[in-house]
């Protein structure tokens, strides 16, 4: 039996949907930012023997998350160049030597109204950093930053995967991830849990 | 243990200074807007000038009520964009949620609710003085005093830090509470029988603005003077005046003079 | 084969019906919505890690301790400093928007010459003409600062005078100066043994003095109250928030505060209330009655009511004689719960309204309120952080704005208790300069704003009296040298000496004072340097009409 030749357009043009959605889209949605300079997350664990997260990440007495270190804090090592790789000159140059703070592109930035405490997740909740973070730890670079071009947050917020189907643990950080974990763990922090 | 956090403002104190309410917009990001008038101004806490026409006088600061029960702007947002959280009494509205309907505004008996008629804007330069630990808002919401939850926040971090799941009551006080003169807005837990707060609540000088509406309000006022607590229960002009008899957090009458 | 157009259509048809199943208009609609709930053109706070410094309020004299919330940088919030020993935690109205005050749109940030921008070094060069011809003169708005030290070193140096305005509270010390020689900078009201005020028009309630002092006082032993610990009598013409709150009030015809008070003196001195014995005011208690619009019987039991519950004191609002003399009458000069002779302290200088005639500059610092304008003809160098609209300066000169340069802080008017503070930049002035810099830099001699604030520290330290409260109270004692102290003090210490102890003042009057003219009533902005609002407050008085007259019923 002969294919009717407007199904055959239609298929054609349901094929052109799903290849231009799955394939295309995913990658002309998120334009591709590198941070400033290559951060070797492995090596400082390794050299400076500062292997737990909140040796540098600190969280305050009061609470507060500092998140990532200031220039300052870098200074305290690398008030000079201390090896000849190309980033730590960068670092060197134009920040510490400057004074001006590192522009780091912020993975887990969210709108201003979302509040979410490292403190009561890690003192509390008994959470590691990797459970979210996974092994960021040992990286040998941060990964590049891939900004949404609609919202302008990154990818990470939605998460690698577009469909959002078969996810690595802690990828996405969208109000129902929030939510479906807070959920499997019976915890009910309502809207003013998170919300400001 | 959950908390119901409320207030109990000792009207015989207030001297109608002003310093809560500047710096509840202080804390809370509200932008000063030189075509805002009286109507479209936005004052999450707003102190009324009252009088008994005689040498009489009051100043009653007034921040959203915190209802309770039958929450009236909880019940009629179609959005969701406000709810009455269970651990804290807090009524929080989420202005980003807000479809700017204002159905809450008409709901609301105490008018504590503003819509943002304008998108906020200061000065060149004056928005760094913005609080980071609060979102500003959008042109076409609806926000309220929302307890100074972001100080909330800070509170339950540095308890967590500490491994504590509860507060210290001294690190959440309210800006309006914090700028008050003459201590004249009293906060606090109002389940914590011990707390000054629910002392002030259960004393016969204690009442509520239109108790008889039964929106259980969780902020309280008081008042030795007669006139002011008969002021709570005014009824408006037209309005048949039932013989409701308003009642006390402590379940007596509240005698009018 | 060539599409035709209905292949066109089924294809378009068939695209249409496969991005359903394609994450595009999800994705998209999600993220359109999350766009559209931040809007690029909305401010948003800076982020970064919130820290919290001490320091003092530098818009009055009235010297209120602060906590400043920084973050990114810039300060904020403001709240009051708790166990500070004047202000006790609270701040005024306006104070809780100043940080607001130096992006406000009327701030200066270029000198300006009759209103059109020049430049610092024309201005300095104006200046050094008028002060090589002479005479010139340099207004305080604050004295005892470091930074009156420089101002008054370098007239002293160059011939010039060095006159200063006065608040309406130093104003009101001013006849117990004239009397006692006691300068007004070392006299303080004992409030906090007092068990009656009296005041003649003096807004207790509403930004008197350091605000926190009185309405704390007020707070805690006679708000709501019908027999108070504390009784105020507050005597005014019309019912001000002070006189709505106070335990009396005395409803006198405008300008009729000198008559009141000389008749109560007569009353207690003729009916023998007291023990003063002195001078007694010419008229009769009938007439002066006649003059406040209060029946001669009202005046008479006022007059017992005072002495009912002593220690009493009178207040006025501004430099009134016969409230002073009252005080004479009541014993309370330099007795417990009356005026006190407190340590620091330094001499007065010539009062601003006594300049006149024609000189060849004159300097204002920018401590100065805006509406002093000394009765001169002169050019006048005017420094002030933001324009406050008509002025006869011909030099408008930008000052640091609120927070924006190294300052310090001593006891402020009335109080009973020394204290000292400093105020560190927490922001940079950028363009801006102070009257004492402009100063120094024509003058070095004239010193530094820095090694006069550490000539005040090795003083104090040297002394060795009081106390630092703050961040790490201890005693001056307790100190390594004094310049752990100049360093506590920039970290927002507040240095408390030791209270006024009653005696060491003494009063007699050869007459009884004339009437005075009225004091307008002062109130928040009296004394506020900067000649605008924190836009916050501005905007928040309008809408609740908590400025208007209070008598409206409206819930």
């Amino acid at each position: 039996m002969k294919m009717p030749r407007t199904s055959i357009f239609f298929g054609f043009g349901v094929l052109t949907a799903l290849a231009a959605g799955w394939l295309v889209f995913p990658r002309a949605l998120y334009e591709r930012r590198e941070q400033p300079f290559r951060f070797p997350h492995k090596t400082h664990a390794e050299k400076s023997g500062t292997s737990a997260c909140n040796d540098c990440h600190t969280l305050g007495k009061d609470g507060e998350f500092a998140g990532i270190p200031k220039t300052k804090d870098c200074a305290t090592c690398h008030a000079d160049r201390m090896g000849s790789s190309p980033a730590e000159a960068l670092l060197v140059d134009n920040y510490v030597k400057r004074g001006r703070e590192t522009p780091w592109l912020v993975y887990s930035r969210q709108p201003a109204n979302v509040r979410f405490s490292h403190a009561i997740h890690t003192r509390l909740a008994g959470m590691t950093c990797r459970d979210c973070h996974g092994a960021e730890g040992e990286s040998d670079a941060v990964p590049v930053y891939e900004q949404n071009r609609i919202s302008g947050y990154s990818r990470d917020i939605w998460g690698h995967s577009i469909s959002r189907l078969r996810r690595a643990p802690g990828d996405g950080m969208k109000m129902s991830d929030c939510e479906n974990c807070h959920r499997r763990h019976g915890v009910d922090a309502g809207c003013l849990g998170c919300h400001e | 243990m959950k908390a119901r956090y409320g207030m109990a403002i000792d009207l015989d104190r207030c001297t109608g200074c002003g310093a809560c309410m500047v710096a509840c917009a202080s804390e809370n990001n509200v932008p000063r807007l030189p075509k805002a008038t009286e109507r479209t101004g936005i004052t999450p806490m707003l102190v009324h000038p009252v009088s008994d026409g005689k040498t009489g006088v009051a100043f009653i600061p007034m921040p959203c009520m915190q209802c309770e029960d039958e929450t009236p702007c909880v019940k009629v947002c179609p959005q969701q964009a406000v709810e009455l959280d269970r651990a804290t009494g807090i009524v929080m509205q989420m202005p980003q949620r807000c479809l700017g309907c204002r159905y809450c505004m008409t709901a609301c008996p105490y008018h504590s609710r503003y819509f943002n008629w304008w998108d906020p804007a200061w000065p060149a330069g004056m928005e760094r003085t913005l609080n980071p630990g609060v979102a500003v808002r959008m042109r076409g919401v609806v926000e309220k005093c929302n307890m100074c939850h972001a100080r909330l926040h800070a509170a339950e971090d540095k308890a967590a830090e500490a491994g504590k799941r509860q507060i210290e009551a001294a690190d959440y006080v309210p800006a309006c509470v914090e700028s008050c003169p003459t201590g004249a807005i009293r906060f606090g837990d109002l389940n914590d029988g011990a707390s000054e707060v629910a002392k002030a609540s259960r004393t016969p000088e204690a009442f509520r603005l239109l108790a008889r509406l039964g929106t259980e309000p969780k902020i309280y006022y008081t008042s030795k003077r007669a006139w002011v607590r008969a002021l709570a229960e005014r009824h408006p002009a037209g309005e048949p005046s039932q013989p409701a008899a308003p009642v006390a957090a402590g379940g007596g009458e509240v005698k009018h003079g | 084969m060539i599409p035709t157009r209905r292949d066109l259509f089924a294809w378009g048809g068939g695209l249409a019906g496969g991005m359903l199943f394609t994450p595009v208009p999800w994705k998209v609609l999600d993220d359109v919505s999350i766009w559209s709930q931040n809007w690029p053109w909305i401010p948003q706070p800076a982020r970064g890690p919130v820290e919290e410094k001490l320091s003092s309020c530098t818009l009055c004299p009235n010297a209120c301790g602060m906590r400043v919330r920084m973050a990114a940088g810039s300060p904020v919030g403001l709240s009051g400093m708790a166990g500070h020993p004047v202000s006790r935690g609270a701040l005024c109205p306006l104070g809780f928007g100043a940080h607001q005050l130096n992006w406000h749109p009327s701030r200066l940030r270029n000198p300006l010459h009759r209103g059109r921008k020049t430049s610092w070094e024309e201005a300095t060069a104006a200046f050094r003409k008028a002060l090589g011809e002479g005479p010139i003169a340099i207004i305080d708005g604050r004295t005892g600062r470091a930074a009156s030290t420089v101002l008054e070193r370098f007239a002293a140096a160059h011939g010039a005078t060095y006159a200063a305005a006065r608040t309406a509270e130093e104003k009101a010390l001013g006849p117990y100066q004239r009397w006692t020689g006691v300068p007004t900078s070392s006299l303080g009201y004992d409030l906090e043994n007092a068990r009656t005020i009296v005041s003649f028009g003096a807004p207790l309630l509403d930004g008197w003095a350091t605000p926190g002092r009185f309405t704390r006082l007020w707070s805690e032993r006679a708000a709501g109250s019908s027999n108070p610990a504390l009784r105020l009598i507050q005597v005014e013409p019309v019912q001000s928030r002070t006189a709505a709150f106070a335990w009396r009030w005395v409803n006198v015809r405008m300008g009729s505060e000198s008559a009141l008070a000389s008749a109560l003196a007569r009353v207690l001195m003729e009916e023998r209330l007291v023990t003063a014995r002195g001078p007694m005011p010419s008229e009769s208690v009938n007439e002066l009655a006649g003059k406040t619009g209060l029946a001669a019987e009202t005046i008479q039991s006022l007059a017992r009511a005072l002495v009912e519950r002593g220690p009493v004191v009178a207040i006025s609002a501004g430099d009134n004689p016969s409230v002073a003399a009252l005080n004479v009458v009541l014993g309370a000069v330099g007795a417990r719960g009356g005026i006190l002779r407190r340590g620091g302290g330094t001499k007065s200088p010539v009062p601003v309204e006594a300049l006149s005639g024609r000189m060849r500059a004159v300097l204002i610092d920018s401590t100065v309120p805006w509406e002093v304008r000394p009765n001169v003809d002169a050019e006048v160098f005017r420094f002030a952080a933001w324009h406050g609209g008509t002025t006869t300066a011909d030099w408008l000169l930008p000052a640091p704005g609120f927070l924006e340069a190294l300052t310090d802080v001593p006891t402020p008017p009335a109080s009973a208790i020394e204290t000292y503070a400093v105020a560190t930049p927490l922001m940079a002035a950028e363009g801006s300069k102070d009257a004492a810099r402009f100063l120094a830099e024509i003058d070095p001699a004239a010193g530094s704003l820095e090694d006069a604030i550490k000539a005040r520290c090795e003083a104090i330290y040297h002394a060795g009296k009081g106390g630092l409260i703050g961040p790490e109270p201890q005693p001056v004692k307790g100190l390594a040298s004094a310049d752990k102290l100049y360093e506590a003090l920039g970290n927002g210490a507040v240095w408390t000496g030791e209270a006024g102890t009653p005696g060491g003042l003494r009063c007699d009057l050869k007459e009884w004072p004339g009437p005075s003219a009225m004091e307008s009533p002062a109130g928040w902005t009296d004394g506020w340097t900067a000649p605008v609002l924190p836009p916050l407050a501005a905007k928040l008085y309008r809408e609740s009409d908590l400025r208007q007259a209070p008598a409206r019923s409206d819930v």
